[in-house]
């Protein structure tokens, strides 16, 4: 595609393309320091990690407990794909795309729904 | 800690892969963790959903600022594979265990089936005839809208439906769906081959996270199981793409499909539980 002057679409798909790869590797990061953790504190990964307990995650994390940045790095790699359809959403808004304004802030009901499902069945 | 190093062995090498051959981690993940590590189907999913988020979200990223994946197609059609997703996760919960060994076995002779077909049609046809599609300008404007460099997108009302169905599959199977997604867009909607596999690759993300937060929250994802799995296939999918120029896949596909085959069986095993 080289060779045209970059177009607005050129220009959503680099900020897109930013915001996937530093998500990926934010999490990547969180994971392997969570992975080393769990080396050094004797883990087996067949032990059974403990549940997800969003008030035990600060002090996990200020305790480098291993649990702390492999939650947290699960939750940057599942949020991340979430946070692309905002930042997409912003830039439809911006350039009045209402159509796939639209379809972005549909994408993004549909994953709350499922946050809201899945939170009122917990078992 | 050998669990722990074993789990990355595996990851990577289900990345690897996966990567070579185009089909993502997940298919290979699942039956690592469940015939491997002797995890519940449901957990190994929820693991391997991870999983192929994060493998994904890097080559996606790629993908867009290349210009080869489609945005506005993508973002359109993970509408459907999210819903279809949401329906999925919801309903994996319901399932016994028998039963998705049983369709997780389907899906891999499918998944080795396309494999053989694959392999023949890449021996027969050049990398031009692969990406010839006839370009239509039919369609809505909505849908002509959603169009690319040298094609335009035609029966967007059957690709949705196609898509809600790969997200159903995604969820209750723990793979990116590029199995179904790619398909759909290529021979349905008339997308080039190359396209519709990148425009696939960003959709996984989206799709995968709609159902991978229900597992999460249900309690199905144990994070000692996630981190080094995840860090496993991201390293040998990586790998894997810097490596598939310099290897002849012809050998490769072949033991690929024999492993498929063999898996399948040991999924139906489990399956009617012997």
């Amino acid at each position: 595609m080289a060779g045209h002057p970059p177009t607005a679409n050129d220009h959503l798909d680099r900020s897109i393309a930013r915001l996937l790869t530093a998500g990926t590797y934010l999490s990547v990061a969180l994971l392997a320091t969570g992975v080393v953790l769990m080396a050094v504190a004797g883990r087996s990964p067949l032990a059974g990690g403990p549940a997800f307990d969003p008030s035990r995650l600060a002090g996990d994390l200020v305790a480098l407990r291993p649990e702390g940045f492999l939650w947290l790095g699960l939750i940057a790699a599942i949020a991340t794909p979430s946070v692309r359809v905002a930042a997409s959403l912003l830039g439809y808004l911006r350039r009045s795309e209402r159509t796939m304004a639209a379809v972005s802030l549909l994408i993004l009901g549909v994953i709350a729904l499922s946050v809201l499902l899945a939170t009122i069945t917990e078992t | 800690m050998a669990d722990g190093l074993l789990m990355i062995a595996g990851g990577a090498a289900a990345g690897v892969f996966g990567s070579l051959l185009g089909l993502g981690g997940g298919i290979l993940i699942v039956p690592l963790l469940t015939l491997g590590f002797g995890l519940d189907l449901r957990q190994a999913v929820g693991v391997s959903l991870v999983a192929v988020i994060v493998t994904s979200g890097a080559s996606a990223g790629v993908y867009l600022q290349r210009h080869v994946a489609n945005l506005r197609l993508g973002m359109t059609l993970e509408l459907f594979t999210a819903i279809g997703a949401l329906i999925g996760g919801l309903v994996a919960f319901l399932l016994s265990d028998r039963v998705l060994a049983g369709l997780f076995a389907g899906l891999l002779v499918y998944a080795a089936v396309s494999m053989l077909r694959r392999g023949r049609a890449d021996e027969a046809a050049s990398p031009e005839d692969v990406e010839a599609v006839p370009v239509s300008m039919n369609g809505t404007p909505f849908a002509q809208s959603l169009g690319g460099p040298g094609y335009a997108v035609s029966r967007l009302g059957l690709g949705a439906a196609g898509s809600v169905g790969a997200g159903v599959v995604s969820a209750l199977l723990g793979i990116g769906g590029g199995l179904v997604k790619v398909p759909v867009m290529h021979l349905v909607m008339g997308v080039p081959l190359r396209v519709a596999t990148a425009t696939s690759n960003l959709m996984i993300g989206v799709t995968a996270s709609a159902s991978a937060v229900i597992y999460l929250l249900r309690g199905e994802i144990d994070p000692f199981v996630a981190g080094p799995t995840a860090i496993g296939v991201f390293l040998g999918a990586s790998l894997g793409s810097r490596t598939a120029h310099r290897i002849d896949l012809r050998y490769l596909r072949i033991l690929f499909v024999v492993v498929l085959l063999y898996t399948a069986v040991q999924m139906v095993r489990r399956a009617v539980g012997a």
